[in-house]
């Protein structure tokens, strides 16, 4: 059992904490150097929300979709170097597994970016 | 700065000009420079070719040495070929070596604005009438692709084996075969530029860094094309793509120049220069081609700190640009589904 609240719930109220309150107290150039802080924990608030079920998701589609075992790092490896052979030039189902990991990522890394894809 | 390297400068500058006197009045060091050192120097000569006040900026290798593409010799032989065809780089003046400062180094004619790129693209009149800032960019691209080689004192830039485009898949590849882990999507982006890789007939300079955040302006207009350390021989289109890609116009993406302004008002101006009117499909594959090439970079930004040789909260986070780098690489080359 963990205390709440969890760490995700932690980080987004310190995200808070230091744009409302600290951010405006900062001399101009230390702005970047806060407005970074505020997208490395939102980042890592994002990671924790999702937990692992995205990661296990992309492994069990890789798994079927190139009917290998291994982990996510090595089901990668495999898929790149197949594509970079050609092998998934005309195929469907890797495009729709290469664009769900993507905007999965992007979900984490940079959601701002969604909304012009129509997401 | 230390008073003997202070001295040696002023020693050094009153050679060059044939100055009976050359005193440094101020010196300061600008940020911003893991690899270089840049000093601004307010400088009072005494006769000589450059009799009464100058403000310069030397540049020189940063004392931690880090390797850099060109080296400041290198730096400067680009400045003076840009400079020679009126590309608007702030002028190169003398260079010297480390009997002098300790670490070789330039000295070029300092250039004032800001370059500040997320503020370019948003504040009315910073750079003047948008659109003819645009133009303007075209015009300097056009005089810097005049030059073509072999070119006298770039003999130091090699000349591709390959088009081009094909040496980038090459070398993208081959990072990637280095790194430790795998990323399909860029796989899938490098993929098609191979497919897609044009012939490229004429090998011109190409900056290959040219975009919003790299040069600078003021109220009137550009005053600075800056970042040389990536020029290069290689395709005329792949200055006008890299400037267009959408992921340099800092969220202006309507405005498809840089975030500045139209398209057709960069290639207005490139054809004034040139007389060649860029054909927007060809400048598309560069676009990609820029995408795949930014997101490669911010992977080894993001791998000095990863490594833990460097660690920087900034280099960190640009390794998390990479994700959506991808996501545009994949809507380019049609994979989109949404």
């Amino acid at each position: 059992m963990r205390e709440h609240p969890d760490g995700a719930a932690l980080l987004a109220m310190a995200r808070e904490v230091l744009r409302k309150e600290l951010l405006p107290l900062l001399p101009k150039e230390k702005t970047y150097d806060a407005l970074m802080l505020i997208n490395a924990i939102g980042i890592a608030e994002r990671q924790l929300q999702f937990g692992e079920q995205p990661q296990r998701a992309e492994k069990a589609e890789l798994c079927a979709l190139l009917d290998e075992e291994g982990s996510l790092a090595e089901l990668n490896r495999s898929f790149a170097r197949k594509i970079r052979e050609g092998e998934f030039d005309s195929r469907a189902a890797a495009r729709q597994l290469l664009w769900d990991a993507t905007v999965q990522r992007v979900r984490e890394s940079s959601p701002k970016a969604l909304p012009a894809y129509g997401l | 700065m230390q008073a003997e390297q202070k001295k040696a400068i002023e020693n050094f500058l009153a050679e060059k000009t044939g100055a009976a006197l050359a005193r440094v009045d101020s010196a300061s060091l600008l940020s911003g420079g893991a690899i270089q050192e840049n000093w601004l120097l307010s400088v009072r000569f005494e006769g000589g070719s450059c009799h009464g006040d100058l403000d310069c900026v030397l540049r020189s290798d940063a004392p931690s040495g880090v390797s850099a593409s060109h080296s400041r010799a290198q730096e400067f032989a680009l400045l003076t070929a840009a400079f020679s065809v009126e590309v608007t780089v702030p002028e190169p003046l003398w260079q010297g070596d480390e009997s002098v400062f300790g670490r070789h180094f330039f000295v070029m004619r300092r250039a004032s604005g800001t370059a500040a790129g997320y503020r370019i693209v948003k504040e009315a009149g910073l750079g003047g009438d948008k659109e003819k800032l645009a133009e303007r960019i075209g015009e300097e691209m056009a005089k810097l692709h005049s030059i073509v080689p072999p070119h006298a004192g770039l003999d130091f830039l090699k000349c591709p084996s390959l088009s081009p485009a094909l040496q980038g898949v090459n070398e993208f590849r081959e990072f990637l075969d280095g790194h430790h882990t795998a990323f399909p999507a860029l796989e899938w982006g490098i993929r098609w530029l191979e497919k897609n890789a044009p012939v490229t007939d004429a090998l011109v300079l190409a900056h290959r860094d040219f975009r919003t955040g790299n040069y600078m302006v003021d109220e009137n207009g550009l005053t600075a094309v800056l970042d040389w350390e990536f020029a290069a021989w290689s395709d005329r289109l792949e200055d006008l793509g890299w400037f267009c890609a959408r992921c340099w116009r800092f969220g202006r993406f309507e405005k498809e120049a840089g975030g500045i302004g139209s398209r057709r008002a960069l290639l207005d101006g490139y054809e004034h220069v040139s007389g060649i009117r860029p054909d927007p499909d060809a400048i598309f594959f560069w676009e990609v081609y820029a995408h795949v090439r930014w997101a490669i970079i911010a992977l080894q930004q993001g791998e000095r700190h990863v490594s833990g040789h460097e660690p920087s909260l900034e280099l960190a986070l640009t390794a998390h640009i990479v994700p959506e780098l991808e996501l545009e690489i994949l809507r380019m080359t049609g994979v989109q589904h949404a």
